[in-house]
């Protein structure tokens, strides 16, 4: 399956629906996306519902802990196991964060901030273009949530994000509801970001809900609510732009709920981005 | 190679993971850096997110504690009630002993942790076999399956040998872990011979047998023919045969070759 036949707006696939989404004849979405971290080198009942659906329905791959920006080597069993996957789902790229996940072998099992610096930008580049070489399909990374910067910044998260993305010249998986997250917890004004930035490198999205820490005054992004309207705002905003039908993830790993009400959203979503897009696959302005 | 990179990596990390890194780190940031090696911009840099980046810290300690009480539910309420949980989480921790990319390993390493460290086993002496018990039930659930060699019998016999699934466990505990309950999470002493395997459903399932049988099954394991693994048991053959071809009925052993 190639790129090209992704549209539209999928939905992470997780554990509490696979019974349900398996039993199905045919699936309920354009795509599922899912971590290979939590299938590969598994078994038992889940696991062959699992791979039922993968084996049935569209499938993109969303990794979780390459530790990008980090030091630590990859295993070579993590990097066969993900090989292996790629190829079972027939994924047509693989995404990962640009971000840091491990130092010194521990892992945190968390998206840690880059610091914003040159070292930082030439560190990234190299890892990602030998990540991209141990891949057999294409290497997209994508923006990540941030509260923090660490260490004195010597550029923008912009421009960390553009000089990375062009250094290593691989695909970008803008996650909007990430660009409205740091533009809050930062004060920054989104539209004016993202129209700095290689739109044309985009090749998924992801959306998301979020929560809203009142004793720290800050967004965090927890993927444990529905997506609020000024992220569909800027998002029905910034498809256009993008200016092709990119296939859109809707996120929710947190307070997941039924299966029925997750597609009720994903389908919202949906109308958005058939909305956003019609003057673009019409061959109209964009306005 | 990165050296100012590495060092706030490595400062990040010990605020995130050590025991003392939220007290160390928030009594002074910036000498928290200099002793990682940051120099005065990385320093005040730390300073001016001081407060942003301890939430950091309780992000990553949620996550890193956030399946252990699923798996663990016993050793969670023995260790909750008595409340040192938390000290429990955060020495496992700071350990760094969680290496590995794959989040469900999380739940094996902190079995491996207690059995490493001894964390609190001279209070509570059950620990580490209540731990691996409950641990157990998760390995064996989602083990992956092995496909069966071709050409075995489906009924066992003294020449042949059993061909387990690669989910079966035979284990033994100085504590019945098999006993505890919601109600009594701690376990009675005493000798627990408990084979655990996936059934024909995909089920997990437990039964506990006689020393005599576990042995029988240990020697099976090892590759012994049932008859030469009953007497080597002191079992009678006629019963380790027939505990092998329950067990093959249930869907623990594959076949006989």
């Amino acid at each position: 399956m190639t790129g090209l036949s992704f549209q539209g707006v999928g939905v992470g696939l997780r554990r509490p629906h696979l019974a349900e989404v398996a039993a199905l004849a045919s699936s309920p979405v354009p795509f599922w996306e899912i971590a290979p971290e939590n299938v590969v080198g598994q078994g038992g009942k889940r696991h062959r519902q699992v791979m039922a659906i993968l084996e049935r329905d569209p499938v993109l791959t969303h990794g979780l802990s390459m530790s990008l920006g980090g030091f630590d080597a990859w295993e070579a069993e993590a990097l066969d196991n993900l090989r292996a996957f790629l190829k079972t789902t027939g994924s047509p790229w693989h995404s990962e964060h640009l971000c840091w996940t491990s130092h010194g072998g521990a892992n945190t099992m968390e998206l840690l901030p880059m610091p914003f610096t040159r070292e930082a930008v030439n560190h990234t580049v190299d890892r990602a273009k030998r990540l991209q070489a141990e891949l057999p399909v294409p290497f997209l990374f994508e923006n990540v949530s941030y509260y923090a910067e660490l260490g004195a910044a010597e550029m923008s998260e912009k421009d960390f994000l553009a000089e990375v993305l062009e250094g290593a010249d691989c695909g970008w998986l803008l996650d909007i509801n990430n660009v409205y997250v740091n533009s809050v917890n930062h004060g920054f004004d989104p539209k004016a970001w993202l129209e700095g930035l290689p739109l044309q490198r985009v090749r998924q999205m992801h959306i998301a809900g979020h929560w809203w820490d009142e004793e720290e005054q800050l967004i965090i992004d927890t993927h444990g609510a529905e997506v609020i309207d000024p992220v569909i705002a800027l998002f029905e905003w910034v498809l256009p732009r993008i200016g092709r039908p990119v296939p859109v993830l809707l996120e929710r790993d947190n307070n997941i709920p039924g299966l029925a009400d997750l597609l009720a959203e994903r389908a919202r979503l949906q109308a958005v981005y058939d909305r956003a897009l019609a003057p673009v696959l019409s061959g109209g302005s964009r306005g | 190679m990165a050296e100012r990179l590495q060092a706030l990596q490595r400062t990040m990390t010990d605020l995130l993971l050590d025991a003392d890194g939220e007290d160390a780190f928030l009594a002074d940031p910036a000498a928290f850096g200099a002793a990682r090696g940051l120099e005065g911009p990385d320093q005040q840099a730390l300073a001016r997110f001081q407060r942003r980046l301890r939430v950091y810290r309780d992000l990553v300690q949620g996550a890193l504690e956030d399946p252990l009480p699923d798996c663990f539910p016993h050793i969670h309420r023995i260790l909750d009630e008595a409340d040192a949980w938390e000290d429990c989480v955060k020495a496992f921790i700071a350990s760094r002993a969680v290496q590995s990319p794959y989040y469900r390993d999380i739940n094996p390493t902190f079995v491996a942790w207690l059995a490493d460290s001894g964390w609190g086993q001279d209070r509570w002496p059950f620990l580490l076999a209540l731990a691996h018990f409950e641990w157990v039930e998760l390995e064996v659930l989602r083990w992956p399956e092995t496909a069966a060699p071709s050409g075995l019998a489906g009924e066992p016999g003294p020449d042949r040998c059993a061909v387990f699934d690669g989910a079966f466990r035979n284990l033994a505990y100085g504590w019945r872990v098999q006993e505890s309950s919601g109600d009594g999470p701690v376990p009675p002493a005493g000798p627990a011979h408990l084979v655990c395997f996936r059934d024909r459903d995909l089920d997990f399932r437990v039964l506990e047998v006689d020393p005599g049988s576990s042995a029988f099954l240990a020697r099976c394991l090892d590759g012994a023919p049932a008859g030469e693994a009953a007497t080597g048991a002191g079992l009678e053959p006629a019963e380790g045969l027939g505990l092998l071809a329950r067990l093959r009925r249930e869907g623990a052993i594959l076949g006989f070759s």
